[in-house]
């Protein structure tokens, strides 16, 4: 250790180096070295230890308060091209009034096939010799699924145009499924979306100027028919669908429009694009179809299909989705609106987002790096049809024509609070890392308190020395080891039983027979925690090995907060959602010494972990349907990530501290 | 739990995952193999071998003859015989941990003997590796049956699977010295009670003469099967001139990936030497407990080596077992636990972001292998601070220990 130095030496001659000095010395203390930098350390962990619990809260309400002040007008910015190749909406367009009139001709084919209850192969099979009639080679494709809810099956049909330029090296797809996605596929034909690919199909063919293959696809059904299409083309094979082998091929796909067109006439025209397991199309491709929608066929454009509500300004409290109890000084004021309607578009995106829904047919595409959107032109009375969309659908796929690469440039993390209107990752990701770190936190002061206990001094020791009150009261902090491989196989054990929760409602007769099993099995799990009481309690005391839940606790936090920070970036609906279901709950789980507190919070967690099962039987068919057919990860994730943290947090609650 | 029911389990556990159908999921991983390593590059060069092209002419081949000739005479490689190869491999390994620890203890068996085995073969990072036949499974058991040897005191085995392993991985041969010196002292832990290194240092020469020796006769059997020396650039040269830049989870590939050709050379130098420039002090400050040096050291390849596989920082923690009188002076165990989660889970999910999925790119992958930088490097700091800790001991009555 160096020798302190003597102070008469060091103190220096000018004003200026004394004042150096004098700050030197308060912040670097005048003692020794090391002794000083020990106090400090001591000093701003006890500092840190100190404010620790208020830090989380306010972590806590930080990430709440910046999740419900995403859709706050004041944030975001205006949407742009990122990528110069593109050029939207520079061209002029040829589609015409005689297109319009094939297509309409097209549609009464299909309306007859759809009113003579055609079956799939009928139907394919006259699509697939309209485009051999046009001169484009065609083809049709049986596939069917089997899965816990029955067989799905159907037929696709399909064309290639070649490339008249390039060496069809890429490809364009333009598609329509036979269902709409009106009311997520509840079985509203699609008619005129697909007369509108038939009668492009035509119109496309007559220019020389197409940089890639253009490849039309009507798929059968509503989702599963693209999904084997797809999958057939990309050679994915999957064990529960059989899918005949595509006769036509193509190159590489780089971009791909869904055209969904259920209605007689469409007022609007509206975005879909997430994709399966939250996946986002490069979001150039939907700025391009905005300009080029708003510019080339002054068409209004919204999200999704939610009208504007300054287009109306009779309906924009309800447009806006404020509720009518409001009062209608709230109801009008503009700032009030404009948060309500992005409050809904960014509420719609998590929906789909976080379930890792596709909300069109595009997003199945996505699973395969083709960037996807579904064009949904919004039923109404009128003003637009054929002749819109097509000049639309034109532009469009020649702005994806002039692409020299795939879309990139990191454009693909983004929340669309409006047409024009979207924020940036560092805009939204830090509301659920906040909430995560708070976790984190919770998780490591947890760990520190299990590491610790105070234990009585012995009066004839070092108590005499202190100044404190002599009353027997003394205490001291002592180390005692934290056993981790209990709380561990706890922990393993309950996403074990995860698995096994996800295994039972996969199975053919719980799916068949939900409004029966769903109460047993939610109680069979529920009674998990309690299980837990009837595991041997270790025999040393408290003083020498930290308690079971207190351990089980700080675990259990570090583990929610990584996973909830991890998946973020994967999929930030999800993240949010998790953070917002598992922030506040697994903060408050703590051991307690009340039993019927304990009671209470354990059936508490076991609701908040598995009361989907009972109260949204739907959505667990729905969500496993998904998963067999689409490879959608939502139902595993819940059942062997999300459901195991809350049994976990049940089972600290539940044991005695 | 019986040592001798518990480990045959272990293994066949290990053997029956092997046959499933997982190895040709993760066959073609980037964190699991790297170039130098990977299996299938194996399998392309035995093929281009056996149809008697030179498989050092082009560049994905970059595994010694020595495995050629092997895979390609006696041992083919098929679906059959790879996991079985695979796990005798990590059985061997695991087998030569518990041999350590058992001569570290001085013991014939101890109750310990279980959790050292299974912290090797249920180390993910040790198991996924193997299950994507990685050469570096082999390299491991090479590595940690030298170890073995030289802590049972078997001078020539040791310096026999020593000149193996330094011919199949040329980075390992910063575990030299340490080993050397292993042979001269003793694997008993000395952590708690410090003593100068008491062996004759002398001796060095003739055990690096007999390393040599053999490393010699391995070059010759090696230029033998190839017919000349044009594998050395490809195998050894590789790991100093790093050629192919294919992502790995170390820290060279987006470095290099990102510099001007005329810096190239000079960062090389650099990256290279910086491996070496911590021989002399580890082995110095942990003279007294050389088998800990060797832990080290074996934590820092794993940090910095130019083509890592998570079968490094595997070995580097598997060997943590063996140093349970440190584990009360870790300062901070459980934020490196959770730097590895992080690292364990952001690595797999990035690398598919950026090469699966095409919404993020190399960048993303780069922050991934960073914070498993930052992972490995915590755990390597901790373990050197709790090494020399150790010797301090308990501290009663509010005194602190500093490091000057």
């Amino acid at each position: 250790m160096p020798e302190q130095l003597p102070q008469e030496n060091s103190i220096p001659r000018n004003q200026i180096s004394r004042v150096v000095h004098k700050l030197k010395s308060r912040l670097r203390g005048t003692g020794d070295r090391n002794v000083s930098r020990i106090r400090r350390r001591r000093k701003m962990t006890g500092l840190l230890w100190k404010s620790l619990p208020t830090l989380i809260v306010l972590l806590l309400s930080a990430g709440y308060v910046w999740m419900l002040a995403i859709p706050i007008p004041q944030l975001g910015q205006r949407t742009y091209i990122d990528e110069n190749a593109l050029q939207p909406g520079q061209v002029r367009t040829y589609w015409d009034w005689a297109d319009v009139h094939r297509a309409d001709r097209y549609l009464e084919g299909l309306e007859q096939l759809r009113n003579r209850n055609a079956s799939s192969d009928e139907i394919s099979q006259h699509i697939a010799t309209e485009f051999a009639k046009i001169g484009i080679p065609a083809s049709t494709q049986r596939y069917s699924f089997s899965t816990t809810a029955g067989e799905t099956n159907g037929t696709n049909a399909y064309a290639v145009l070649s490339s008249p330029r390039a060496s069809g090296a890429e490809a364009i797809i333009i598609s329509a499924s036979w269902l709409s996605r009106t009311g997520e596929g509840d079985g509203t034909p699609n008619l005129r979306g697909a007369s509108t690919v038939l009668a492009l199909a035509n119109f496309l063919k007559g220019y020389s100027l197409w940089a890639k293959d253009l490849v039309f696809v009507i798929s059968d059904g509503y989702l599963d028919g693209m999904q084997a299409w797809i999958s057939t083309y990309h050679g994915a094979s999957q064990p529960n669908m059989y899918a005949e082998p595509l006769e036509l091929s193509s190159g590489v796909v780089w971009t791909a429009l869904n055209i969904d067109y259920p209605g007689h006439s469409f007022s609007h025209l509206g975005v879909f694009f997430e994709g399966l397991n939250g996946r986002l199309p490069n979001q150039d491709l939907i700025n391009s179809l905005y300009v080029i929608t708003r510019h080339t066929a002054g068409v209004p454009v919204v999200v999704y299909d939610h009208l504007d509500p300054y287009e109306f300004p009779g309906r924009k409290a309800e447009l806006a989705g404020l509720p009518a109890w409001l009062p209608p000084a709230v109801k009008d004021n503009d700032e009030v609106v404009e948060y309500g309607y992005r409050a809904k578009d960014v509420l719609r995106h998590v929906k789909y987002q976080a379930r890792g829904q596709a909300s069109g047919v595009h997003g199945l595409l996505h699973q395969f790096r083709i960037d996807a959107i579904t064009l949904f032109a919004v039923p109404a009375t009128g003003p637009h049809g054929f002749h819109a969309i097509g000049r639309i659908v034109e532009s469009t796929l020649r702005t994806t024509n002039n692409l020299l690469e795939r879309l990139h440039a990191s454009f693909f993390f983004y929340i669309l609070v409006g047409t024009h209107m979207f924020l940036k990752i560092g805009m939204y990701l830090p509301s659920a890392v906040l909430i995560s770190t708070a976790l984190m936190f919770g998780g490591l002061k947890a760990w520190v308190e299990a590491g610790w206990t105070q234990e009585p001094v012995q009066p004839d020791s070092v108590a005499v020395e202190k100044k404190g009150p002599l009353d027997g009261l003394q205490t001291t902090w002592v180390t005692r080891c934290r056993p981790v491989l209990k709380p561990l196989g706890i922990m393993l054990a309950m996403h074990v039983a995860g698995v096994v929760l996800f295994f039972i409602i996969s199975r053919p007769w719980f799916i068949a027979n939900q409004q029966v099993y769903s109460l047993p099995v939610f109680a069979l799990f529920s009674a998990i925690p309690l299980a837990s009481l009837l595991l041997p309690s270790s025999d040393t005391p408290s003083s020498s090995e930290a308690p079971l839940p207190l351990l089980l606790r700080a675990l259990t936090l570090c583990l929610a907060s990584t996973v909830t920070s991890i998946i973020s970036v994967l999929n930030f609906s999800l993240a949010a959602t998790l953070a917002f279901t598992l922030g506040v709950p697994l903060s408050l789980a703590t051991p307690t010494r009340s039993p019927l507190l304990r009671l209470l919070k354990t059936v508490a967690y076991a609701c908040l972990g598995l009361g989907w099962m009972v109260l949204a039987p739907e959505e667990v068919k729905h969500a496993v349907w998904n998963w067999e057919v689409l490879g959608v990860w939502f139902a595993p994730f819940v059942c062997v990530v999300y459901t195991p943290l809350l049994l976990q947090a049940a089972i600290v609650s539940i044991l005695p501290p | 739990m019986d040592f001798h029911v518990a480990f045959p389990a272990l293994v066949a556990g290990r053997l029956l995952l092997a046959f499933t159908s997982l190895p040709e999921v993760l066959n073609n991983d980037h964190q699991l193999s790297s170039p130098l390593t990977s299996y299938s590059r194996l399998q392309e060069g035995v093929y281009l071998f056996q149809q008697g092209f030179d498989p050092y002419s082009g560049g994905p081949f970059r595994h010694s003859p020595l495995l050629l000739s092997v895979f390609s005479t006696v041992f083919p490689l098929t679906r059959f015989t790879s996991p079985i190869l695979w796990t005798i491999c990590d059985a061997v390994a695991a087998w030569a941990l518990v041999q350590i620890w058992r001569a570290r203890q001085n013991v014939a068996s101890s109750p310990r003997d279980v959790l050292i085995a299974a912290s090797y073969l249920l180390n993910p990072y040790i198991f996924l590796p193997s299950l994507a036949f990685s050469t570096s499974s082999l390299e491991n058991a090479l590595c940690l049956s030298a170890l073995m040897c030289a802590s049972q005191g078997r001078t020539s085995a040791a310096l026999m699977a020593f000149a193996l392993l330094v011919h199949l991985s040329l980075p390992s041969l910063v575990l030299m010295f340490p080993l050397l010196l292993l042979l001269l002292s003793s694997p008993v832990s000395h952590l708690v009670s410090p003593r100068p290194l008491s062996a004759n240092l002398r001796q060095l020469y003739p055990l690096s003469a007999e390393f040599a020796g053999y490393f010699v006769a391995l070059f010759a059997m090696a230029t033998l099967v190839c017919g000349n020396t044009s594998w050395v650039e490809k195998t050894w040269g590789a790991s100093l001139l790093l050629p192919d830049l294919t992502p790995n989870p170390g820290l060279w590939w987006y470095f290099f990936t990102e510099m001007f050709d005329h810096f190239r050379p000079f960062f090389l130098m650099v990256f290279s030497v910086h491996l070496l420039i911590y021989v002399a002090p580890v082995c110095i400050k942990y003279q007294h407990d050389i088998l800990y040096a060797t832990y080290l050291l074996a934590g820092v390849l794993a940090t910095f080596k130019a083509y890592p596989t998570l079968s490094d920082p595997g070995l580097f923690l598997s060997m943590t077992a063996l140093f349970p009188e440190t584990y009360s002076y870790l300062r901070h165990p459980i934020v490196t636990t959770l730097l590895h989660l992080h690292a364990s889970l952001l690595l797999p999910l990035f690398h598919s972001l950026w090469l699966t999925q095409g919404t993020g790119n190399a960048n993303f992958f780069y922050a991934s292998t960073l914070v498993f930088g930052m992972a490995n490097g915590a755990a390597l700091l901790d373990a050197m601070w709790a090494g020399l800790r150790a010797a301090v001991g308990e501290l009663k009555g509010g005194y602190e220990v500093v490091q000057e």
